[in-house]
């Protein structure tokens, strides 16, 4: 009804461009053309020239004499402010290292759970825990004697008596004092361990194939290991048949640690200390076959039996000899 | 004439661009030609069907064309041939990508290719070490699994988001009817609707969905619904006349889907299923691509940047590694460590989750959210075009101004009136209240009387229902009124007469006489009339005051109002004692020479909260546009009102009239405003179109097609603006979905443009746009900051690596830590900072430019990796080097040892003081210093999430407590931590281990440090605005 009035007034609106409604339409056939190539260049399918030359433009633009988009005076800015903050931050680091370390005692580290109770490692150790020759082929098991002489050259008796006192056996050796008096080490002389000692047989029995295997217990500062009572260790097949392992001979004194040799104090105090050691002699092992041996330490406070760490307390190392 | 109609029409549904296109297409790629010749066969196809000329042919040539009868309908054998040839009457659904193609896209996009490659060196080395008998290969496996679990748990809640999405098809084919009945073999027959063919006589009665498009060869009382094609929510009639040259408003055509509301049909089927009007609309939206939404392309911006460092840096320190006589397969693994840490796995869920809770935010406040990443868009919006009718509006005819004894007088317009305000005393007004009342036909409908007026139901037409509230508002009981002033006699309205006319007796029992009273279009009420009431007073109608009148109705009518006249007549008692017989056929009775009392114009009037959310998105920098379909006048007069054009502002026309010059005299740059006619955008170039949107800021679209939204949408996309859209009919939907965000109804909106949008309005309220708009920036704003907050701590993932491999320390931190920090402790906080409050009042900034203003920019990215992140890396590192010196190993014994630390033989490895430590007590030993690492980290974490609340205010004036959420973030991410270090502490698989509780506080130096700083760099940046400083350390 009164929309009637209303389109009146619209059709002055409507006149002028209906007019040039024929002219337009020619225009109007071309121009999608041109509607659809604008969205196509704007929609980014450039070509590898195009992307290379921008690529150029971004590293090196000539005009505004930019490299990566900055100047040379806001690079020289920002990597002024780069190395006075950095340089602050290291100075920070150091700063903070060095309260850190200020703390702590240069003799005995803070914390000692983490790497008791002790571990134990084997000598010979070439390349793994297996110890494989063959008795009548002497360059299969001559590293083996190297390396066992190599270690035990620090417990040549000579040394030992040149460096070290002798102790009491049987009871630790306490050094109380200053905790920065060097500590007097006790003597453990290679004589100790008699057939393996390497002095009578220098071929630690590999040659008749009876191989000495040396047991060493980790070092850790103030341990006192068996509460008194020395540790001991014993041998056994860990896997397998048991006859396989008929006889065992251990040096010194059936295979324990003397009390004299503990506690330690440190490589800075306790700087001539050699580790005590028990030297186990595989008179009987069945031959031309691998024998999964398993030798743990045994006394209280020490822990043998963790599946997670299998060095912990024991070791386990296969032997393998043959003719 | 008729040619050229047609041809627009099919111009207008499928839009000139697309049809050009493929042909110029075809012709210019010759490579592409098969595909091409599809396109332009389809397209042609279309163009063909689009020349209907069915509403022109006369009955007899319809049955000739479709070979029919209308008295016997198709033979069943002959349906089924053309059934045959055409496919059912049904609308063919799009291809639907298959699930598991979604899905795997989702496992395939974003991080998660980076990740596979982890999780496949993984693997690979896990393959070789296995090979070579290496105890620590499992590790590698598990790595691998774990790794392919990220990427598949992220990858479902993707996917289930997404999932989320509705298909735009689903409504369409719901609107299918399912029953039609037809004449076959001379009889009717009840048959499923998607059996009908081209040439069926089909049945339709009030009730009934349209089955098909259908030519009208016999109507009786028929009235159809379009709105759900064309948005027009009145009803319109039907018949068998040719009215019109368009096909889509002749009266002798119903289209497929729309509703018939009253009366009956038959007609023949003219087009089926796809061929339908609806159907072609409903291929064109779907064949409308979705644009990407602009967060998606910061997110994928930022996803790029984040692989180019992981895979730059990798492939850097590969070679490094390589060179520095690593073995291959530790560099491998080195690189695996590489990508873990580089890459925030949790972010894109964090961004998500930040999504939707914004999303549900804003459907707490009516706006509901169907496209997560649309929460955004609407940020970033600078052009909304909007409806009008239902959105500025009310979507109700209101009364709004009165003309009587030569006055205007103004009406409340407003949603809740209860009362008029103008002057109700001059008697005029008690006889035009008088024939008001008593010459409508609407009715309330029963058992509405606790509603308040405005919001009862009325049985009656859109002016007759606001006659009725007005009348209803200002004398009460209108019911009681009639009831009193007996109706003896009516005559309807009808499109010849354009009046309606009753008589009553009056409720003055002294007076006999019975009162004619008539309303119509107010030209032909004043032709009857011979005297006109001014001040209760007959006076005759002389040219002056008919002058008078002329100038009421043009004013009325130029503020785009629907105007009606009012007239009455008190019939002499003599000639017509109170038992006359009226009798309307005869017209009995005088019916001229009557008294014009006076005017009364109705608008559709703006939402009261309207003009102030105009006025918001104006200082938002947002131009709003309104797009109607309205004639030029009425859009004008509600775009003035809403504020759509300022009051200042002019349009060309205006000028010219000021001016008193033609219109092309007019310099078109002064015009700020523009009205532009739907038929001259029709005629208008993409580049004419181009400066119109360019040049004027106050735009207003009248007259426009559906499908012309969907050209201007185009126009302003390609101005570089996102554009916001409004819509609630189905032609709507190719809009909506071509726009950046298309926003439907959601009380008027049908379901086509409900899925066809992003989002919906449940208020129907333009005002909520604002809030999303507000709720979008902010969103934006608290992502950069999410971001920038997850960004810091890769870098404090990624030294170790850098350092292990160089310096040859213990590896610092692990992979899986990394993945407990980047799913874990973080998760909750980078989600907390959604919460942030503004810092300043983002409805007072411009929308964010799409190409400057990156979500993450360059300054984010350094600031937080080599700024923060470095110290966060000293901080950890300090605390990494005080675990293992306090256990013994001093920081100089730690460089270099990596090989023989990580050897399996080596059992009596010797720390600084002389102690020998197994490899089983390192590599607990080495956890612990993961643990000391992580925990840095978060502690670090925490002063980052403080830090990052605000990127220029102080922390102080933002409130370290108003964001509640930041402390459940803080305190989860402790808790977390807490859990994992003492809870699962004793996991070996995880490489947690219960940590010492003073190593918990080595890094609050460095976190104290790191808010110092940041405070610094803020007051630095409020101080010194566009300072070196400020352009640089800005993110």
């Amino acid at each position: 009804m009164a929309r009637n009035t209303s389109t009146s007034g619209m059709e002055v609106q409507l006149r002028s461009p209906s007019q040039k409604l024929e002219n337009k339409h020619e225009e109007k056939v071309q121009d999608p053309n041109r509607g659809k190539d604008e969205p196509k260049a704007d929609m980014g399918s450039k070509t590898w020239a195009d992307l290379a030359g921008e690529m150029k433009i971004f590293l090196w633009n000539p005009e505004e004499r930019t490299c990566l988009g900055r100047t040379a005076k806001s690079w020289g800015l920002i990597l002024l402010f780069y190395f006075i903050f950095y340089t602050c931050l290291a100075g920070m680091f150091a700063f903070c290292l060095y309260v850190m370390l200020l703390t702590l005692s240069p003799y005995t580290p803070r914390f000692r759970d983490r790497v008791s109770p002790p571990g134990v490692m084997i000598r010979p150790y070439l390349n793994g825990f297996t110890i494989a020759f063959n008795v009548s082929q002497p360059n299969t098991w001559q590293p083996y004697v190297d390396s066992m002489h190599h270690f035990l050259a620090a417990y040549d008796d000579k040394v030992q008596e040149e460096k070290n006192i002798e102790c009491v056996p049987g009871q630790y050796f306490i050094q109380a004092g200053n905790e920065s008096e060097e500590k007097k080490a006790c003597q453990f002389k290679r004589s100790l361990l008699q057939n393996c000692s390497g002095i009578e047989d220098p071929t630690f029995g590999y040659s008749k194939g009876q191989p000495c295997i040396l047991l060493k217990m980790n070092r850790i500062i103030g341990y006192r290991p068996g509460a008194g009572v020395p540790v001991s260790v014993d041998c056994k097949v860990q896997k397998g048949n048991e006859s396989h392992l008929r006889s065992v001979d251990f040096y010194p004194g059936n295979g324990t640690f003397d009390l004299m040799y503990y506690p330690y104090y440190g490589k800075f105090t306790h700087v001539n200390y050699t580790s005590p050691l028990v030297a186990m002699h595989f008179t009987d092992v069945q031959k031309d076959y691998q024998v999964p041996i398993q030798c743990s330490l045994n006394g209280k406070g020490i822990i043998n039996d963790l599946n997670s760490d299998r060095f912990l307390g024991r070791i386990i190392f296969t032997l393998s000899i043959g003719k | 004439m008729v040619k050229k109609r047609s041809d627009v029409y099919s111009v207008e549904i499928y839009g000139t661009k697309d049809l050009h296109k493929t042909e110029i297409e075809d012709e210019e790629e010759k490579h592409k030609e098969q595909k091409g010749n599809k396109k332009k066969k389809k397209a042609e196809d279309l163009k063909k069907e689009l020349d209907l000329d069915d509403h022109r042919l006369s009955p007899s040539e319809l049955e000739m064309k479709y070979g029919t009868s209308i008295d016997k309908g198709l033979s069943s054998a002959r349906a089924a041939e053309i059934l045959a040839r055409d496919g059912p009457n049904a609308l063919t659904p799009p291809k639907a990508t298959p699930e598991i193609v979604k899905f795997l896209k989702q496992m395939i996009g974003g991080f998660s290719i980076l990740l596979w490659i982890g999780a496949g060196f993984s693997w690979i080395s896990f393959g070789i070490q296995l090979a070579q008998g290496v105890d620590s290969a499992f590790d590698n496996l598990y790595l691998g699994v774990v790794l392919a679990l990220v990427v598949i748990l992220t990858g479902i809640f993707a996917y289930y988001q997404e999932a989320k999405s509705t298909n735009i098809m689903a409504s369409f084919s719901k609107m299918i009817p399912q029953q039609a009945v037809v004449l076959r073999d001379a009889e009717k027959k009840e048959l499923p609707a998607d059996q009908l063919v081209v040439g069926d006589i089909v049945e339709i009665k009030g009730g009934d969905r349209i089955p098909a498009d259908i030519r009208l060869i016999f109507t009786q009382g028929c009235k159809v619904d379009n709105s759900s094609l064309t948005g027009e929510s009145e009803p319109q009639s039907r018949s068998c006349d040719f009215t019109h040259e368009n096909p889509l408003e002749t009266r002798n055509i119903a289209f497929y889907s729309t509703t018939c509301v009253e009366g009956t049909a038959t007609g023949i089927v003219i087009n089926t299923g796809d061929r339908t009007i609806i159907g072609r609309i409903a291929s064109l939206a779907s064949g409308v691509g979705n644009e990407k939404t602009p967060i998606a392309i910061e997110i994928e911006h930022f996803v790029y940047l984040v692989a180019g460092v992981a895979i730059s840096i990798g492939v850097l320190f590969f070679i490094i590694s390589v060179s520095m006589h690593y073995k291959i397969l530790d560099s491998i693994i080195f690189l695996i460590g590489i990508i873990v840490a580089n890459v925030p796995e949790g972010l894109l869920a964090t961004v998500t989750v930040s999504l939707s809770l914004t999303a549900k935010r804003m459907a707490k406040k009516n706006c509901l959210v169907k496209n997560l990443e649309a929460v955004e868009t609407l940020g970033s919006t600078s052009i909304i075009c909007s409806d009008k009718t239902g959105t500025l509006t009310q979507n109700r005819m209101t009364v709004a101004h009165l003309w009587f004894d030569n006055q205007i007088y103004s009406a409340d317009t407003s949603e809740d009136q209860t009362t008029q305000p103008f002057d109700q005393s001059s008697p005029s007004w008690t006889a035009l209240s008088k024939i008001v009342t008593l010459c409508n036909r609407a009715e309330f409908r029963p058992g509405q009387e606790n509603l308040p007026i405005m919001k009862r139901v009325v049985a009656g037409d859109a002016s007759e229902t606001a006659l009725l509230k007005f009348s209803e508002v200002i004398l009460g009981d209108v019911m009681s009124i009639r009831a009193q002033n007996k109706k003896v006699a009516e005559i309807p309205f009808n499109s010849t007469n354009k009046f309606q006319l009753s008589i009553h007796e009056t409720d003055d029992p002294q007076d006999k006489r019975f009162l004619l009273v008539m309303k119509g279009a107010p030209e032909r009420i004043l032709e009857r009339c011979s005297t006109i009431m001014i001040n209760g007073k007959e006076e005759p109608l002389d040219s002056e005051k008919a002058e008078a009148f002329q100038t009421a109705y043009m004013e009325l009518g130029g503020m785009g109002e629907r105007v009606l006249g009012f007239c009455h007549l008190y019939l002499p008692e003599k000639e017509f004692p109170e038992t006359f017989q009226f009798d309307t056929d005869s017209m009995n009775f005088p019916s001229s020479n009557l008294c014009f009392v006076g005017l009364l114009s109705m608008i559709d009037p703006p939402r009261s909260t309207v003009p102030d959310a105009v006025s918001k998105c104006r200082s938002a920098g947002i131009k709003v546009i309104m797009v109607t379909g309205d004639h030029p006048i009425t859009a004008k007069a509600i775009a003035k009102s809403v504020g759509i054009i300022s009051a200042t502002s002019e349009t060309v026309e205006d000028i010219a009239k000021r001016l008193n010059i033609p219109v092309e005299q007019v310099n078109r740059r002064e015009a700020t405003a523009a009205v532009v006619n739907g038929m001259e955008l029709k005629d208008m170039s993409s580049e004419q179109l181009d400066a119109i949107l360019r040049e004027h800021s106050e735009i207003v679209f009248a007259r426009t097609s559906p499908q012309q939204k969907l050209i201007i949408v185009e126009g302003c996309q390609r101005q570089g603006a996102v554009v916001a859209v409004t819509g609630d009919g189905v032609n709507d939907s190719p809009a909506l979905k071509k726009a950046d965000i298309g926003i439907a109804m959601g009380i008027a909106g049908s379901d086509a443009a409900k899925n066809a949008a992003d989002m919906v309005l449940l208020d129907d309220n333009f005002a909520s746009i604002v809030t999303g708009v507000e709720e979008g920036r902010l969103i934006f704003d608290n992502l950069k900051k999410t971001i920038a907050y997850t960004l810091t701590k890769n870098i404090a993932e990624l030294c170790p690596f850098l350092i292990y491999i160089i310096a040859s320390i213990p590896m610092p931190i692990g992979t899986i830590t990394i993945l407990f920090i980047d799913l874990g402790t973080d998760i909750i906080p980078s989600v907390a900072l959604a919460y942030e409050k503004a810092e300043s009042d983002i409805m007072n900034r411009r929308p964010r430019n799409k190409r400057r203003d990156r979500l993450v920019n360059q300054q984010l990215a350094v600031y937080s990796y080599l700024q923060i992140g470095i110290m966060q890396s000293v901080g950890a590192f300090v605390t990494y080097f005080t675990v293992y010196a306090e256990q013994g190993f001093l920081p100089s014994t730690l460089l270099g040892v990596r090989v023989n630390w990580e050897s399996n033989g080596i059992n009596d490895f010797e720390d600084s003081y002389g102690q020998q430590w197994t490899h089983y007590q390192r590599m607990y030993l080495q956890w612990t210093g993961y643990t000391a690492f992580f925990v840095s980290i978060t502690i670090q974490q925490v002063a980052d999430l403080i830090i990052r609340k605000t990127r220029r205010n102080s922390i102080f004036r933002q409130g370290l407590f108003r964001n509640k959420v930041i402390w459940v973030g803080i305190f989860s991410q402790i808790g977390i931590a807490l859990i994992l270090t003492y809870g699962l502490g004793h996991v070996t698989a995880l490489n947690f281990t219960p940590l010492r509780f003073q190593y918990w506080f080595v890094a609050v130096p460095f976190a104290i440090l790191i808010w110092v700083y940041d405070e610094i760099r803020k007051l630095l940046i409020r101080r010194h605005p566009g300072s070196w400083w400020d352009k640089n350390m800005y993110y």
